[in-house]
């Protein structure tokens, strides 16, 4: 099964990096996001992925997933939403001030 | 044991979160700004003191023994640029009020500011890999809000692209933890470098340490990385571009230091040989940029490169000479960086262009500026008895010691070249005819020249007064040469 | 000793003081006495029995780099160059300069170079010595550019700068080299140990990284171009920098270092060749002069290479020759350049042409400009050092042994020598005799103040006093100076006749028979430089090589940061896969084991299957509404995984933080304008797609890999074991949240507060400027 979460996040890694390679600010920012699930399946997959009981102590149970993967990806998790949310927001305002939300539009030619 | 070591993050914390509740009052915020930084440095003196006296600080944070919670350390690596980091920003606290910030200071500056500290300081002194990823996270949202704070049309575009290149490689540092957790099944850097010097197999703990390094070279701005650095620095306020100039690269190439010296030093033929080519590169490149603008702020952050180009220079060498080299170079450009931001940032603002062909003749009207230029240039290209020299020829010993002999040469070439980068603003906008038409002479420099100064006569410190820090610093060489002093020190309480 | 040094660094702090009272003193009477005391302080080690005097003071001890003085007969000799001709520079100065010139700035510049030629010849710790070789630079940059409202002026500071600091670099890494290979950072020490220096299998960098810091220095070809351009400085500068000391800190280096190199053949072939084509090409060139400060710049440049040749051949005679020479050399080219300063000042031009027939207006000066440029031709008569150094010249030329090149030698002494007779003459002659041309002056001439002269007649004096008694010095003075640079020397007697047949007297002849001849027809064969250099300009080099900087880095620069952020991507993504596959394949990194992984069942399966499809599809999808719910799916479907692998406070958040997440996406993009579909060309899908899964390909790899690698038990053991008993929890992730790892919580909480802050003042700053427009 690791083999298989390896690949899904992989592929993910791959979609997000399609997307990012994009024009649109729209399609940027979904590759992101998408990127993010894919780091966060490898992360799960680092800890073993056993169906064993969740981190949630039981008595007479000693089988249980390991927590601190967990742990990290809610971290993770949160501090991707605060970004992400920011990004949204200055995708926002930066097409509005600049007119396009086309990338390439957006190169600047200040060099000089 | 000692609680000290959480100092560093907890007053720019109390400061960021004291600073919320003022941000209507400017003055209020001000004095509070200066206040707190000048506690904050007081504080990092204070630790520093204690840890050259003392050994390292180690604080289990929530008393969990390591390496099962996270631990702060603060050895001497971290005590120096945990001072070095709040000189800085001492001075550019100070700067602050005069830089014109103007609408912005309403708009949480100071808050955003003591932020970045934050992170910054805590990523230097954490001892736990995801945590220095969640530090990371802290300084870049800081500088995220920084680098758009008032953003116009130009500035958010190029905040967008800083944005988007930094989440990317943030998430690539997520999954590298992820991967190292697989293998090695902890997060405490002490403890993954003893477990990484305990298996053989090393092929796969290689190939994430090089995704790990282009990670940190991405924050770091090493070539071919370094793309988002020059536009998007010199968008927002002469005190952000100082800050960022002075810290956010550091804490990459820090990192790349601490993870390189610790953890991944099993192949050293791969890893360091990698970084050599990359220091070459990254020197040329980087000072080939610097001199293909007239915009003197452009001129300023495209000399971040090749500064950072030096530092991974004494890490690819690796051995004692080179990476007290390193460190020393560290130090010193994270003080110079920051000065030049600052007086370029006044130069712009008194001339009222950043464009040098606009310029001429600034010395008639402010010579104290043009001098502080002056001695900035010299000490930024490593000329004697400046604080860049002693870094330098550390390098220079170190890299001539051990036979790379291309790579010390291009360092010798490249600091040719970073001088007349700089020279170039000092003939062409000092020098000159005095031009009563232009219009220059109206603005007055005054509270900007002091802690310009202020961070100027560190520099001539750091190289007069070698004596008293080199000791120090060849000591930091040495532990990051026996990882056993770290890993001890951590584990063997 | 160490004091002498600083004395003109600390009184350079105080001229600003003195220079407020310039209108009632002039500031360079006070500065007059600095050198004088300098002079006068290290005279008295003149003297037979002169032995070395050493004096240390700890600077960075652990590094190796003190303030470590040596004095030996090679310092003394440079030591009362700098302070002696300092003094009469300033006194010249005194009555050159105008007391409404910025004299503040110029006299610190002045000290601090003084302080600099000082620790130059004094110091034995090369970094120091590299320190105070910089310091010459900087210094005689801001006096090159003290007039820099002119644009020349400019061009010319930042010229010499330019090479003299790419020379001190080299120079530096030349050092660093001999401290690697030696272990010392003390000249002397390094003396000690030649013979590890000479089996270096670094010697040959080391000599050349030296030997370009050398060159640079002193003008050599074909680093000379920037000495005419310093011209630009105040006449007092170019005969004390640019004619007198700095200009020689590189024969002092050569000097310094020829009794570790001198047996080393290439230091032979590179110094001597070197030296003696600087010799003729620059007396060539100095003829074709037409400023007289220009011609003496030349001029200059010439006779550091003849020096620069001596020390190459390094006989006895030869580093005698070279020692005398510095004197002489000091002597009358000092007074000649005060002379160019003096007829500047009076008539307002130092266009040759456009001056004549000044002998009777200003006799003081032609009757020293007389001496100067006669003994500068080397013409035999017993009364000018010139003909000494130039007859020891000669003399140190023949007999090398050897090469070819030795055997060359000669002619091309007698070759150069003949040029500098003509441009001697044309000099002389051009400036003081022929018809006037009173016309064309921007003032009318009339004789200098005395003062003015006071300093180019002691200097002349010197030439007469050398002249007339030519071994005055020699026992005391210049043979304790030759016997530092080749200990072998032994006393060296000096005299004006040797018989008709002595062959150095034979080629002086000649240079004055053919010279007089040159000097005569020039306006006939002058068309020769047409042919050479013609357009083969050095100065055209240079500027088309500063040039080629900024065009060449702008244009790369340019090519590279074009502002794309899919370009940046690219390389970024390219760059790290090709490193990291590269390193992955080349290790051996890649492992794969099928023990111990989880069951694979249907229903997960499905749910991944679902989420690649959903993932591929945003790729696909024009429409955008579709595309984020699409994406969405994918979000939820992680959640679902978190469900399925027992991760019930994961899937809960991510649950809520995905349909946060989507729905801001559509808030944002509802308010955009309408999106225009965006066509991409194929080659473009491709190079993307293939970086995108390439990249992919990579992670997914290094994924099963680290997989197949678990090679410890996770510290998660140790959680599950006392979550309860020390965290006081059931839930262990929630314990590890806020208690081990607390303290991520409490910084990914302040990262969510900065997002809060960062967002609502981006909002609220639009909100402001739609008011304030």
């Amino acid at each position: 099964m690791e083999i298989i979460t390896s690949i899904l996040a992989g592929i993910l890694f791959a979609t997000a990096i399609y997307n990012i390679l994009q024009k649109q600010f729209l399609r940027i920012i979904i590759g992101t996001t998408l990127l993010t699930h894919g780091a966060h399946i490898f992360i799960f997959t680092s800890g073993r992925l056993k169906t064993g009981q969740p981190p949630v102590l039981t008595e007479g149970v000693s089988d249980y997933t390991d927590p601190l993967p967990q742990a990290l990806i809610l971290t993770s998790i949160v501090i991707s939403f605060g970004v992400t949310s920011l990004l949204l927001v200055l995708a926002y305002r930066t097409s509005e001030e600049n007119n396009t939300d086309n990338m390439e539009e957006l190169r600047g030619n200040e060099h000089e | 044991m000692s609680n000290l070591a959480v100092l560093p993050i907890l007053i720019p914390l109390i400061a960021a979160i004291t600073l919320v509740f003022f941000n209507g009052n400017v003055t209020v915020s001000r004095v509070l700004t200066r206040l707190f930084s000048l506690v904050s440095l007081g504080a990092a003196l204070y630790i520093a003191w204690h840890a050259m006296e003392n050994g390292t600080i180690i604080l289990e944070t929530g008393d969990w023994a390591a390496p099962y919670g996270i631990i702060l350390v603060v050895d001497r690596l971290a005590a120096l640029l945990i001072v070095t980091t709040n000189l800085v920003a001492a001075a550019c606290a100070f700067y602050a009020p005069h830089a014109g910030l103007g609408k912005k200071e309403y708009y949480y500056f100071y808050p955003f500011f003591f932020f970045l500290i934050t992170g910054v300081s805590g990523a230097f002194i954490t001892g736990d890999i995801f945590n220095l990823f969640v530090f990371f996270e802290v300084l870049l949202m800081a500088s995220y809000a920084l680098i758009v704070l008032g953003g116009d049309k130009v500035q958010l575009r190029e905040s967008i692209k800083y944005l988007l290149i930094n989440l990317f490689s943030s998430m690539l540092f997520v999954t590298c933890i992820a991967f190292l957790y697989a293998v090695v099944g902890t997060l405490n850097m002490a403890h993954i470098a003893e477990r990484v010097q305990e298996v053989d197999q090393q092929g796969i703990l290689t190939t994430v340490g090089i995704l790990f390094f282009f990670v940190f070279a991405t924050k770091a701005a090493l070539f071919p990385l370094y793309y988002w650095l020059p536009h998007s620095y010199i968008q927002p306020n002469p005190v952000i571009s100082a800050l960022f100039g002075a810290l956010l690269t550091k804490v990459g190439i820090y990192s790349i230091l601490r993870v390189f010296s610790l953890i991944f030093v099993h192949r050293l033929d791969i890893t360091h040989e990698l970084f050599i080519w990359i220091a070459i590169l990254s020197m040329i490149f980087g000072v080939i940029g610097a001199l293909s603008t007239n915009n003197i702020k452009l001129i300023i952050a495209y000399n971040i490169i090749p500064a950072i180009g030096f530092i991974i220079m004494g890490i690819g060498v690796f051995n004692q000479d080179a990476l007290s080299g390193s460190v020393y170079y560290l130090v010193h450009d994270m003080i110079i960086k920051a000065a030049l931001f600052l007086i370029v940032g006044a130069i712009a603002y008194v001339a009222g262009t950043s464009d040098l062909r606009k310029m001429g003749g600034l010395i008639h009207y402010y010579p104290a500026l043009g001098w502080l230029l002056f001695i900035a240039a010299f000490v930024l290209a490593g000329i004697p008895p400046f604080s860049g020299f002693i870094g330098k020829l550390q390098l220079l010993q170190g890299a001539f010691g051990d036979g790379e002999i291309i790579l010390a040469i291009t360092a010798l070439i490249t600091s040719l070249l970073i001088l007349y980068s700089i020279m170039k603003i000092f003939i062409r906008g000092f020098w000159g005819e005095k031009d009563e038409t232009a219009g220059f002479g109206t603005k007055s420099v005054k509270g900007m020249i002091a802690p310009i100064a202020f961070l100027l006569a560190l520099s001539v410190l750091l190289g007069v007064g070698a004596e008293f820090f080199y000791p120090i610093v060849a000591s930091v060489a040495q532990s990051l040469l026996d990882p056993q002093i770290y890993i001890d020190s951590v584990l063997k309480e | 000793m160490i004091f002498a040094v600083l004395v003109p660094l600390l009184i350079a702090c105080f001229i600003p003081l003195l220079s407020k009272m310039k209108h009632r003193i002039h500031t360079g009477i006070f500065v007059f006495f600095v050198p004088l005391a300098i002079f006068l302080y290290f005279v008295r080690y003149i003297g037979e029995n002169f032995t070395p005097v050493r004096e240390t003071v700890n600077w960075i001890p652990s590094m190796g780099i003190n303030f470590d003085f040596y004095l030996d007969g090679l310092s003394l000799l440079f030591v009362l160059l700098i302070s002696g001709i300092g003094a009469l520079v300033v006194l010249y100065s005194i009555y050159y300069l105008d007391k409404q010139e910025r004299l503040g700035q110029f006299y610190v510049y002045l000290l601090m170079f003084m302080t600099a030629m000082l620790g130059v010849v004094l110091s034995d710790n090369v970094f120091v010595l590299y320190t105070f070789w910089e310091l010459t630079s900087i210094s005689s940059f801001l006096l090159i550019g003290y007039w820099h409202f002119k644009e020349r002026s400019r061009y010319g500071a930042l010229k010499s700068m330019m090479i003299t600091i790419f020379g001190g670099l080299s120079m530096l890494g030349g050092f660093v080299l001999l401290t690697v290979v030696t272990g010392t950072t003390s000249i002397q020490g390094m003396i000690d140990q030649t013979d590890t220096i000479l089996n270096s299998s670094y010697l040959p960098l080391i000599l050349i990284l030296v030997l370009l810091g050398a060159f640079t220095k002193s003008a050599q070809f074909p680093f000379h171009i920037w000495l005419p351009d310093a011209m630009e400085a105040p006449t007092p500068v170019s005969a004390y920098l640019h004619s007198a000391t700095m200009v020689k800190a590189g024969i002092f280096l050569v000097a310094r270092f020829s009794p570790i190199f001198s047996t080393y053949e290439w230091f032979f072939i590179i110094v001597s060749l070197v030296g003696i084509l600087t010799l003729c090409w620059a007396s060539y060139m100095a003829v074709r002069q037409t400023d007289l400060k220009a011609i003496l710049a030349f001029s200059t440049i010439s006779q550091l290479g003849m020096i620069m040749a001596m020390l190459g051949f390094g006989t006895q005679a030869a580093v005698f020759a070279a020692v005398f020479h510095i004197l002489s050399h000091a002597t009358f080219k000092g007074s000649l350049f005060m002379i160019a300063g003096i007829i500047d000042h009076e008539t307002g031009t130092r266009d040759i042409r456009k001056l004549g027939g000044l002998m009777t207006l200003m006799p003081i000066s032609a009757t020293l400009a007389l001496f100067g440029t006669f003994s500068m031709a080397g013409v035999p008569l017993p009364f000018l050092n010139g003909f000494y150094s130039k007859e020891l010249f000669f003399g140190s030329t023949l007999g090398l042994d050897g090469n070819i090149l030795s055997q060359a030698i000669p002619y091309l002494a007698v070759l150069g020598s003949i040029f500098t007779f003509v441009y001697s003459m044309y000099f002389f002659f051009g400036v003081f005799t022929g018809p006037k041309k009173l016309d064309q002056l921007p003032k009318k001439p009339h004789e200098a103040p005395i003062g003015m002269h006071l300093s180019p007649i002691i200097l002349v004096l010197g030439v007469i006093v050398i002249g007339i008694w030519p071994n005055l010095l020699n026992g005391s003075f210049l043979y304790h100076a030759a016997s530092a640079v080749n200990p072998a020397t032994t006393y060296y007697e000096v005299s004006f006749w040797h018989g008709f047949t002595y062959p150095p007297l034979l080629m002086s002849l000649a240079v004055v028979a053919v010279g007089t001849a040159l000097y005569l027809t020039r306006r006939k064969w002058e068309t020769v430089y047409g042919v050479l250099p013609g357009r083969l300009s050095l100065n055209k080099a240079y500027d088309g090589l500063m040039k080629r900087f900024d065009t060449y880095s702008d244009s790369l620069t340019n090519y590279y940061m074009t502002g794309s952020l899919k370009n940046y991507m690219a390389i970024i993504l390219g760059a790290t896969f090709l490193v990291t596959a590269g390193v992955m394949l080349y290790t051996g990194g890649f492992t794969i084991s099928f023990d111990n992984l989880a069951e694979v069942t249907i229903i997960e399966v499905a749910i991944i299957l679902a989420m690649i499809i959903a993932a591929v599809a945003t790729i696909f999808i024009n429409h955008n509404l579709a595309a984020v719910l699409v994406a969405g799916i994918v979000g939820y479907g992680v959640a679902m995984l978190f469900v399925i692998y027992r991760a019930p406070d994961l899937a809960l958040t991510q649950f809520v933080v995905e349909t946060i997440t989507v729905a801001l996406f559509l808030l944002c993009f509802y308010h955009l304008p309408k999106l225009r579909k965006r066509k991409e060309s194929a080659r473009s899908k491709w190079k993307n797609a293939s970086i995108a899964i390439s990249f992919g390909a990579m992670m997914t790899l290094i994924g099963i890999s680290t997989h197949s690698s678990r090679w410890f038990d996770s510290i998660s053991e140790y959680f599950l074991e006392t979550s309860y008993k020390l965290g006081g929890g059931d839930n262990v992730v929630n314990v590890i949240l806020v208690d081990m790892r607390g303290l991520d919580t409490l910084f990914e909480i302040a990262v969510l507060g900065i997002a809060a802050l960062a967002i609502f003042s981006l909002i609220k700053w639009k909100k402001n400027k739609g008011e304030a427009d």
